[in-house]
């Protein structure tokens, strides 16, 4: 097992070169500059009447922009080896301290919905399984198909229309994670207050998923039950909960296992629709807002970092899978 | 992001910009009632008294509250109560008057600048402002080291600063031009002292700005809020709130959900929630509504290279199809005025005796038949020597106005044997493309500066390369442009300058659509609010909110 684990962390290193080179040479490709987009006022839409090319190749100069790609890449990985990713060209910031600030806000929203997912769909889909074909099971299935359909955008905007005050009913806040007054209250107080917060754009980030992860517990729940070794231990006699939960059950989630690798990166992401909506300062938004401005040096961070973790996901779920399943051998 | 944030929010966004150099003017004007809301009722006489605070909505955040390195209107929006600079417009007036310049001289060749400062100015450090800082910020400017490219466009022609003694400088320009004085008054005034140790691009005070203006920065805690708090030792006039705090609320619906909970103090609205989500009188009794025009217009660009474009009957023939008036009214419930010229349209230059071309599908028939175009094979397409009339539109994503109207100009056109493909690109791949001239026909916009040089647009020299990318070219156009760099006497300049306006709407290349009106809307607690008819229209160092209605900051009160 370790020899395995080892060899599949010296693998990764090439993998993480190529990811990153690929990514590297593929944002410099795509059309716009950021040099070019630096002298232009004015944002999206709206361009300002003033260009000079020689303060385009200036500022081309500034961003080491000047330099062929390779030069250029072979520099970012030698400060990328002090885990050094630059600063952006946005606001001149250093880009770990951009995702520091960001990434604590979408782990916890990503980390909640996430394990809410997990907590709600598991059991429907062992429900299900167990029930398959029989009213409940069909309109649970419908239910949850109609959820996974309607788009979150539209479903947090109803939220705010009519859960959050002005013409209807006030009963959340719709503006951040927490209240203005938060420095000012008690621990107890400040718990309350930032899950007060999150029960909007948590929903939104949750309906959605339950139903693809029922399904698959659903599936994997229904082959495990017709397994010979279901039914010795029904033929024992055992009662049904034994043979539903401990061996069928157990034996059910391993394609779930799988999923974990997805896991990672995923909590990295951020939603940049919920994010925008509830104004929210989380990754999503600054993974958007980068690429949108072609802030080279915010775009390699995250993706590097976000490679990184799927790396690491797929590697947990393997060994999982040994750790779940004794078939399956690392050796 | 949702949908309702398309093509105006856009403009606001790139607005102001322009303007770090050209302050902002416009003349006072009351919301009009258009939707049959109750009148605004006048204000309670009183004297103004101190306290409460504003909340304003801030679509997104600024990227760095460094006045020199910042590109984005937002900074601005801030950095407006923060820092200061040797002059100013007057809104009222819209004269320039001194600010941190006590007064100034300019030599008789227009070529150096020398200015007095008034001596009573200090940073909110408690540091006295002096030459130095000025000649600092302008050094900064001209560094190349620095990331302000988009600032150093507009002093190529300021060539140094001489500091003659701690409250006297001189500024010295290599080519008299009559914008220089504005652009050499506009300079921000940061702190030398606090500035010039370490990397300038990336100081810690980018972030922590020390002006000398009437407020004072507090916190800026990143994604949330940016919170300003009354300078009770400021030089000039001071305020009466004693917080103005910038709440960065991306989503417009949510925006509105809070001003309507009483979160936001001042914000604007879309057309459209104007219109279908602020109506009834429990809305009004809550919140004044104001409206001011935007220094913007909506255009298409045609790409005069093209065969299609490049005769001047064929572009009116397209202005006589496109329907202004149908689109203003449908697309933004008539929130705008049509144009028929490049210039804003409040401005001093904007000749209003010329009427728009008028939505004319046969005369367009005629002049496109006329110029040759007719649909030779019968395949339902105008063509000529060959080239059918086929071309493509660009447009800019997010851009609900532009997409619309791109949308019902392609069944106008159809209509008369001319077909168009809509095109959406990304921002900066639509930059790209019109940059490299790769393009037909484009909707868009421009800011505008109140009274500025049209070089840069219409000038052939900046056909090429430069922001003439349509490849607008007439002799007598350039002939004006050139003239009136250097001519000083305004009003000769103005006359001039409404001759180009008159051979824009001749030439027509671009269709001038409209000028966008904003809308804005303010709790009506605070008192004395009025809109100016500039890029910064409000104005909160006026406002005040009567004691018994003050609803922030005072003892224990929480925001």
């Amino acid at each position: 097992m370790r020899v395995y684990i080892a060899r599949r962390l010296l693998l990764a290193v090439p993998t993480l070169l190529g990811i990153t080179a690929i990514t590297f040479v593929i944002i410099q490709l795509a059309p716009g500059s950021p040099a070019a987009m630096a002298v232009r006022l004015g944002g999206e839409g709206v361009r300002s009447d003033a260009i000079a090319q020689e303060i385009v190749e200036q500022t081309k100069k500034l961003y080491g922009l000047d330099k062929p790609i390779p030069v250029q890449y072979v520099l970012w990985l030698k400060r990328l080896v002090t885990f050094d990713f630059g600063t952006s060209y946005k606001d001149q910031r250093n880009v770990l301290e951009k995702i520091a600030e960001r990434l604590p806000v979408s782990l916890q929203l990503s980390l909640t919905s996430i394990f809410l997912v997990y907590l709600i769909a598991i059991p429907i889909g062992v429900y299900s399984s167990t029930h398959q074909h029989s009213l409940s099971d069909n309109v649970i299935t419908v239910s949850l198909f109609i959820l996974y359909s309607l788009p979150n955008f539209w479903v947090a905007t109803l939220f705010i229309m009519f859960l959050g005050g002005g013409d209807f009913l006030n009963v959340f806040p719709i503006y951040g994670l927490v209240s203005d007054n938060y420095a000012q209250l008690t621990f107890w107080a400040k718990v309350g207050d930032r899950l007060w917060h999150l029960v909007l754009p948590i929903t939104c980030l949750t309906y959605g998923g339950l139903a693809s992860i029922s399904r698959f517990g659903r599936v994997g729940m229904l082959e495990a039950i017709r397994q010979d070794y279901v039914r010795t231990a029904r033929a024992k006699g055992l009662s049904e909960k034994v043979v539903i939960f401990k061996h069928a059950f157990r034996n059910s989630i391993i394609p779930i296992v799988t999923l974990l690798a997805t896991l990672l990166p995923a909590m990295l992401g951020g939603s940049v629709i919920i994010e925008s909506i509830f104004s929210i300062p989380g990754m999503g938004q600054l993974a958007f807002e980068s690429i949108l401005s072609r802030d080279y040096p915010v775009i390699m961070g995250i993706t590097t970092i976000s490679a990184l973790l799927t790396l690491i996901g797929i590697l947990l779920a393997d060994v999982c899978y040994a750790l779940v399943d004794p078939r399956i051998s690392l050796e | 992001m949702s949908s309702s944030r398309n093509f105006s929010r856009v403009i606001v966004l790139g607005v102001a910009i322009v303007l770090l150099i050209l302050p902002v003017l416009g003349c006072r004007r009351e919301a009009d009632d258009r939707q049959g809301q109750r009148p605004v009722p006048a204000t309670t006489p009183g004297e103004p008294v101190d306290g409460d605070w504003l909340i304003r909505r801030m679509p997104a955040e600024p990227q760095t509250l460094n006045p020199i390195t910042a590109r984005d209107m937002y900074e601005r929006v801030v950095n407006e109560y923060v820092y200061e600079s040797l002059l100013d417009r007057n809104k009222e007036t819209l004269e320039i008057e001194p600010q941190l310049a006590e007064s100034y001289t300019i030599s008789d060749d227009h070529l150096e600048y020398t200015f007095t400062l008034r001596r009573d100015v200090r940073f909110h450090d408690g540091t006295p402002l002096t030459a130095h800082d000025i000649a600092f910020s302008f050094d900064r400017i001209k560094d190349p080291l620095v990331d302000a490219a988009h600032l150093r466009n507009y002093y190529r022609d300021v060539e140094s600063v001489e500091v003659l003694d701690d409250y006297n400088l001189r500024f010295t320009c290599t080519e008299p031009y009559w914008l220089a004085l504005e652009a050499i008054g506009g300079i921000p005034a940061i702190p030398k002292h606090v500035f010039e140790e370490g990397d300038f691009n990336k100081h810690a005070n980018n972030r922590a700005p020390v002006g000398s203006g009437a407020y004072k920065f507090v916190a800026w805690e990143t994604g949330r809020e940016i919170v300003l708090e009354r300078n009770d030792r400021y030089w000039g006039t001071r305020g009466h709130l004693d917080r103005i705090i910038f709440k960065l609320v991306l989503d417009d619906t949510a925006a509105l959900q809070l001003f309507k909970r009483g979160e936001i103090g001042a914000m604007g609205l879309t057309p459209e929630q104007w219109v279908r989500q602020t109506g009834g009188a429990e809305f009004d009794r809550r919140a004044r509504r104001l409206t001011y025009d935007q220094l913007a217009y909506y255009y298409i660009g045609w790409n005069m290279r093209r065969p299609f474009f490049s005769d001047k009957m064929v572009r009116r023939a397209l202005t006589h199809l496109v329907n202004r008036e149908g689109m203003l009214e449908n697309l933004r419930y008539g929130f705008g005025k049509i144009v028929t010229g490049g210039f804003y349209i409040n401005g001093p230059v904007y000749d209003h005796s010329i009427e728009p071309w008028r939505h004319e599908p046969a005369e367009a028939e005629r002049l496109l038949s006329e110029a040759g175009w007719i649909d030779h094979d019968g395949d339902g397409i105008r063509d000529k020597d060959g080239v059918p009339f086929r071309f493509e539109f660009l447009i800019t994503p997010r851009a609900t106005f532009a997409e619309q109207l791109a949308t019902i100009l392609k069944e106008d056109l159809k209509g008369v044997g001319i077909e168009m493909d809509i095109r959406q690109l990304e921002w900066a791949t639509f930059e790209q493309q019109v940059d490299d001239r790769k393009f037909d026909a484009v909707a868009m916009a421009w800011s505008l500066p109140v009274e500025g040089d049209p070089y840069q647009l219409w000038h052939s020299s900046q056909a090429e390369k430069g922001s003439n990318y349509v490849g607008f070219i007439n002799a007598e156009a350039d002939e004006i442009i050139e003239k009136g760099r250097r001519e000083f006497d305004a009003e000769k300049r103005r006359a001039m300058y409404r001759r180009l306006h008159a051979i824009q709407h001749e030439e027509q290349p671009y269709t001038f659509l409209f000028c966008p009106e904003a809308l804005v809307v303010v709790d009506r607690r605070f008192e004395n609010v009025r809109a100016y008819q500039s890029q910064l229209a409000l104005e909160p160092l006026e406002w005040y909110v009567p004691t018994a209605r003050q609803k922030y900051g005072r003892e224990n009160d929480a925001p």
